[in-house]
């Protein structure tokens, strides 16, 4: 079950990004207003606005924090050509602020000719390296060689893309057999038919990025793209935000033994795609373990999608935002919750029918639904929700990626989906 | 260019028409000003002034008005304006600090009319009145500015700002007799014409030079500045003192500023350096431009609109030496392009989310999905009133999704990975513990899979050790050690595969099982029931073959595994086994003294025998048979693999340890590695730290092992004598007193020791904490206020 937790963000414009920390206490956003704003996240599970102050001179797309190992780092990135690093200063001073704290800017990158559309830390185990790309379609991957000094980085890398980027992802798997990747979407909507997601591999051989994968199904403008948190996975899952959702797997083929290039090379393969939003899919998020997808698109909905057992993903959860902010700094109400068992099925479904493959499938389904149905008694009386707990496996194999998954809306939303 | 349209705007008698087009100049240009019916344009610079006529397809060249051999400086030209009621006239600013101004009716080639060389420096301005013909004014570097008549020789007045360089001078439009100018040192004046002694206002506009002003051209007493703060502000002049309305930062210094005809709050702005893009902005919403045109390749030094009254056509010269003609329709308009929602899965599996309030609040004027957003708004005659609002109220809501307590989704994580019991204990307790951890957090799957394992690897060890006791005489070591695994807890597995085994073939070995499993099963006959027919499905439902094609991989998976580990067996048995196992030797001397060691070789000896080739290769009688825990390693290694697939690295981990290395060899260590790290890192999400560190202790892979040997630090003082330890042990050199004993109970502390930063008492953690629950002082009793946090 969800519940909604309505933020009186107090930006002056548009929020682009919204980006947890490590460990999920905290939070940042990032606003057109060229503002920056921490949430701390109090005891009572209250946010609570600890730091806001301007960041650039142009809007601000993105921000991420980098490893907490490195301290309390942010970095920006923004239209007017900069990304920056902003490092959290803990002093005496900030007692008088009362609760505020203050951060500094560490260093401004200035490379980019053009709007930087997005910036990403690399996984820990690399290095405290971050990656930018920008509008004129170049990614720059950026060192600090020394970890404790942040004023200090080196521009190790410009790949040049040769289409303007919107969004650019680090492969997080921290296994050796996977060296540093990069995917890169493309926002670019010129006529054109090529691939709006390249895959750049670092070759330890050449010790440069080079292209190692396009997705030439992708020719829609991209405007946000993530690998999944591989945890121990062999390979590699990336979701792409289009005119729809995507999901893809990209197995690495083993290597040959030849010496040439030594660039990975992947066995991709769709594993699901769906264009329930109807609209611009603006952003795609995974949850930590990497088993389940959240995007939100033009329809101002929040959608979940996991995959069963069999691989085939489906819509487990719909989130409506209409959260229309209610007065005071943070209101709690439960007018939107939703999936009460979608969540616990979905728990469930990981842990259980996942083992199922191998020892006992068809036991796990029908005591997931008992369980689900003394759940769904814990609703709040009228959700505005859809539901799709039991919607039929059997409909949603991937052949049919535009059916609706969505089967049981408990009380119907004022919008519906024909139309 | 094939792209771009053709717009065709009908202004009341002449239409425009045109699309997005350039064409190259010969030099660099410094400004450009077009002429009174929107046909023709100058432009001027350095080494350059021509006058080009707007055809509907191109620029073409009417009039070069540099004539002469004689390169003169009077020809370099910094501003240029055509007067806007006489289209023969037109008037320059010269690098020299000469006004020129033309006369285009004149029929000799030179065009030039007047010369005026009153200002010292470099003109940075001129400027005509609205609406009297023969005025001119200028303001220049030497910071003064002069109004000139046209029917005189010389200026009419002279102002002097009192202050630095003039970089713009502007009449109003509303006041007939004012005029503003700007200044390098930040400051706005306005003046009467009428009195050249003393400006009327002035104020403080930007931090640094105000390179340029643009008044509105609807009467309205609004004031543009655009500075090097990168600011454009608008000022109400309205007022007594003149208010700043709107302010818009840019990206760059501001070197142009020009409102936007028919839209009341746009305004055109163009940089000075670094950026060469031109934008358009909407005032209220001051973040972001509404439109940008990102033609030129060089900064761009002149914008302007192409006639008075219409918004969809601007001109625009470029140090890159061309000469543009924007059309709002092929503008890219980057509101479109950001991205109005922001998204991210927190580690809790809260979901924050936010949205463009429009998107989610009102669904019913939701516009219906278009392919390409990027739709020509611009291209109407009149905004529609509703995207006005849009620009106003475009604000986010921002909420957080939060997954309850009940149902969080990442809870299990956080409770299996405190409860599982990884090392320390037999290998069975382990399983048994962890199976009923799982099965306690609703996981049934993975608390069987413990259980299958606890039967794979454990019951067979157990056995053949009763086995052992059997043959060797000590009969009654049989019950205690089956009491020491807990065996209570044990839903079925045992037992079930008992039945199977009962139910199938006989060996010598098979009755040793039987024997001491069924003494088990008379004990626990009641707790047998339930979920004892899941394993047993399994095993049972396997000998029809048909039923589960994941079972019929399972057969094929020994025929290829086989080779690998029984060939060897068979060449070196004992040897094998030994080296084998050497960590489950290890759990059980832990706890127990008697005799696990020799029934591990007995379990050897016993199983040599019946583990040969042609019999784990005859697929049906692979249960009838006792076989060697190895022969499920191929299935638990693809049980452990599937687990990671799934992104449930816990449970591929946590077997991982506590089968050490019976299952150690099948997984390649990169593999394993990487399990290990990414629980490592999950772990430390959830500030874990203990448990992380468990898992390093407890891996076997040499490269997580080595984490937490990096080396750490610790500067303490001596709390005796305050000074700093210098050596490595607790004995203070100077006082050669032992620093670490507990302030509270007097005694040296082992193990975790706490201590105050300030004035180096410390003790015991429990002591301390009980202590300065009570009291704020140092236990010591030296008086610091010691802060336990």
């Amino acid at each position: 079950m969800f519940v909604a937790r309505s933020i009186a963000a107090d930006h002056r414009d548009l929020i682009h990004d919204v980006s947890f920390d490590f460990h999920g206490r905290r939070m940042a956003t990032c606003s057109s207003d060229q503002s920056v704003k921490v949430w701390d996240k109090s005891e009572n599970g209250d946010w609570h606005c600890t730091a806001s102050w301007k960041t650039h001179s142009g809007s601000v797309w993105r921000v991420t924090w980098a490893h907490p190992e490195f301290g309390q780092v942010l970095a920006s990135c923004s239209f007017d050509r900069t990304a920056a690093v902003w490092e959290e200063i803990v002093g005496e001073s900030n007692d008088k602020l009362r609760g505020q704290s203050h951060w500094v800017k560490r260093t401004t990158l200035v490379d980019s000719r053009t709007s930087v559309t997005d910036v990403k830390f690399a996984p820990k185990h690399i290095g405290l390296m971050l990656a930018t790309c920008s509008a004129d379609g170049v990614v720059r991957i950026y060192e600090a060689p020394d970890v404790m000094n942040l004023s200090q980085w080196s521009l190790q890398h410009e790949i040049s893309c040769k289409l303007s980027c919107s969004c650019i992802s680090w492969n997080p798997s921290s296994s050796r057999a996977h060296s540093p990747m990069i995917a890169v979407g493309s926002d670019d909507n010129s006529p054109n038919i090529l691939a709006k997601v390249q895959i750049y591999e670092y070759s330890e051989n050449t010790r440069k990025y080079a292209k190692a994968e396009a997705l030439m199904t992708v020719t829609d403008p991209v405007h946000d793209i993530a690998f999944a948190p591989n945890l121990g996975r062999s390979f590699h899952i990336l979701a792409v935000a289009t005119k729809d959702v995507r999901i893809f797997t990209l197995k690495p083929l083993r290597k040959e033994l030849t010496s040439s290039g030594g660039l990975t090379k992947f066995e991709i393969h769709i594993a699901a795609q769906f264009d329930n939003h109807n609209s611009q899919v603006w952003r795609v998020s995974w949850n930590i373990t990497g088993t389940v997808l959240a995007s939100s698109g033009d329809d101002g909905c929040v959608r979940l999608w996991k995959a069963n057992y069999m691989d085939n993903w489906k819509c487990t959860g719909i989130l409506k935002g209409n959260g229309s902010p209610v007065n005071g700094s943070s209101q709690q109400g439960i007018f939107n919750a939703s999936l009460g068992s979608a969540n616990t099925s979905l728990q469930n479904s990981l842990n259980g029918s996942s083992a199922g493959r191998y020892f006992f499938p068809p036991l796990d389904s029908p005591r997931a639904g008992s369980r689900w149905s003394s759940h769904a008694q814990l609703l709040p009386p009228p959700p505005l929700i859809e539901h799709s707990c039991d919607a039929d496996t059997a409909n949603l194999l991937y052949p049919h990626p535009r059916r609706r998954c969505v089967s049981r809306p408990l009380n119907l939303l004022p919008e519906n989906e024909g139309v | 260019m094939e792209k771009m349209a053709r717009v065709t705007t009908a202004l009341g008698g002449n239409t425009i028409t045109g699309r997005t087009m350039f064409c190259h100049l010969d030099a660099p240009a410094n400004a450009i000003s077009v002429c009174r019916d929107a046909a023709q344009v100058v432009v001027a610079g350095r080494n350059i002034f021509k006058i080009y006529s707007i055809e509907e397809d191109q620029f073409v060249e009417k009039l070069n008005l540099r004539v002469g051999r004689k390169p003169s400086l009077n020809f370099s030209c910094a501003d240029v304006v055509w007067h806007q009621m006489d289209e023969n006239l037109l008037a320059t600013a010269a690098t020299n600090g000469v006004v020129v101004t033309w006369n285009l009716g004149k029929p000799s080639r030179n065009k030039q009319d007047q010369l005026f060389t009153e200002h010292k420096r470099t003109v940075n301005k001129v400027c005509f009145h609205p609406t009297e013909v023969y005025m001119l004014l200028s303001g220049s570097q030497d910071g003064y500015m002069k109004c000139f008549d046209l029917r005189k020789k010389d200026s009419v007045s002279t102002f002097s700002g009192q202050s630095e360089s003039v970089r713009d001078v502007q009449f109003s439009i509303r006041d007939y007799f004012t005029f503003a100018a700007t200044f390098e040192n930040g400051n706005v004046q306005l003046w009467d014409i009428r009195r050249p002694d003393r400006y009327e206002r002035m104020f403080t506009a930007h931090n640094g030079p105000v390179f340029c002003c643009d008044w509105h051209p609807e009467d309205r007493g609004w004031l543009a500045t655009g500075g090097r703060d990168k600011m454009v502000k608008v000022w109400d002049m309205n007022t007594t003192r003149a208010k700043e309305i709107y302010c818009v930062q840019t990206i760059a210094s501001v070197a142009r500023v020009k409102w936007r005809p028919e839209c009341k709050h746009h305004i055109a702005t163009c940089s000075m350096m670094v950026d060469h893009n031109i934008y358009v902005w909407d005032v209220r919403r001051p973040f972001i431009p509404s439109a940008m045109f990102e033609e030129h390749k060089d900064v761009t030094t002149g914008i302007v609109w192409r006639h008075l009254h219409d918004p969809y056509f601007l001109l625009s010269g470029s140090k890159d030496s061309t000469l543009y003609q924007h059309i709002f329709k092929d503008a890219s308009q980057p509101i479109d392009r950001a991205n109005p929602e922001g998204l991210c899965y927190s580690l809790y599996g809260d979901l924050a989310f936010a949205a463009k309030e429009s998107l989610i609040s009102s669904d019913s004027n939701r516009k219906p999905y278009i392919g390409d957003r990027r739709h020509p708004i611009f291209f109407k005659r009149k905004l529609d009133p509703t995207e006005q609002f849009e620009y106003i109220s475009s604000s986010s809501a921002l909420s957080v999704f939060e997954t309850d307590v009940e149902s969080g989704s990442m809870d299990w994580f956080v409770h299996t990975a405190k409860q599982y019991a990884l090392a320390g204990r037999p290998l069975a307790e382990l399983c048994d513990h962890n199976a009923k951890v799982a099965k306690g957090l609703d996981r049934n799957q993975v608390a069987q899979t413990w259980t299958m394992l606890r039967i794979i690897y454990s019951s067979l060890g157990t056995v053949s050790s009763a086995n052992l006791n059997h043959s060797i005489g000590k009969g009654s070591t049989t019950l205690p050690l089956m009491n020491s695994f807990n065996l209570k807890d044990i839903p079925s597995g045992l037992g079930s595969e008992s039945r199977l085994d009962r139910s199938k073939g006989e060996s010598r070995t098979e009755n040793i099982l039987m024997d001491s499993s069924s003494t088990l099963i008379n004990n626990e006959d009641n707790e047998e029931t339930e979920g004892s027919d899941v394993p047993a499905d399994y095993l049972l439902g396997d000998v029809e073959g048909d039923e589960d094609d994941l079972y019929m991989m399972d057969h094929e998976n020994p025929h290829a595994e086989e080779q690998e580990y029984s060939l060897p067996q068979e060449a070196f048995p004992l040897r094998h086994e030994i080296v084998d196992n050497p960590s489950a030797l290890d759990h059980l001397q832990d706890k127990a003294d008697s005799p696990h060691v020799s029934g591990n070789e007995a379990e050897t000896v016993s199983l040599t025998p019946v583990e040969s080739f042609s019999l784990i290769s005859i697929s049906h009688s692979l249960y009838e048979n006792r076989l060697p825990s190895d022969f499920f390693n191929p299935i638990v290694r693809d049980t452990l693999l599937f687990y990671a697939e799934q992104g449930d690295v816990q449970t591929a981990v946590s077997v991982l340890i506590v089968l050490g290395d019976r299952i150690r060899k099948e997984i390649d260590e990169q593999t394993q590695e990487h399990w290990y790290t990414s629980y490592i890192d999950l772990l430390q999400r959830f500030q874990l730290w203990n448990i992380s560190n468990e898992v390093i202790k407890l891996s076997t892979c040499r490269a997580i092992n080595c984490l937490n040997q990096a080396s750490t630090t610790l500067h303490i003082n001596c709390s005796n004598c305050k000074r700093p330890m210098s050596n490595r042990g607790w004995i203070c050199d100077r006082c050669r007193q032992c620093a670490s004993m507990c302030a509270v109970c007097h005694h040296v502390v082992k193990g975790l020791f706490v201590w105050c930063q300030g004035c180096s008492h410390g003790g015991h953690l429990q002591h301390i904490m009980k202590w300065l629950e009570t009291s704020s002082h140092c236990p010591a009793g030296c008086g610091h206020l010691c802060e336990y946090t």
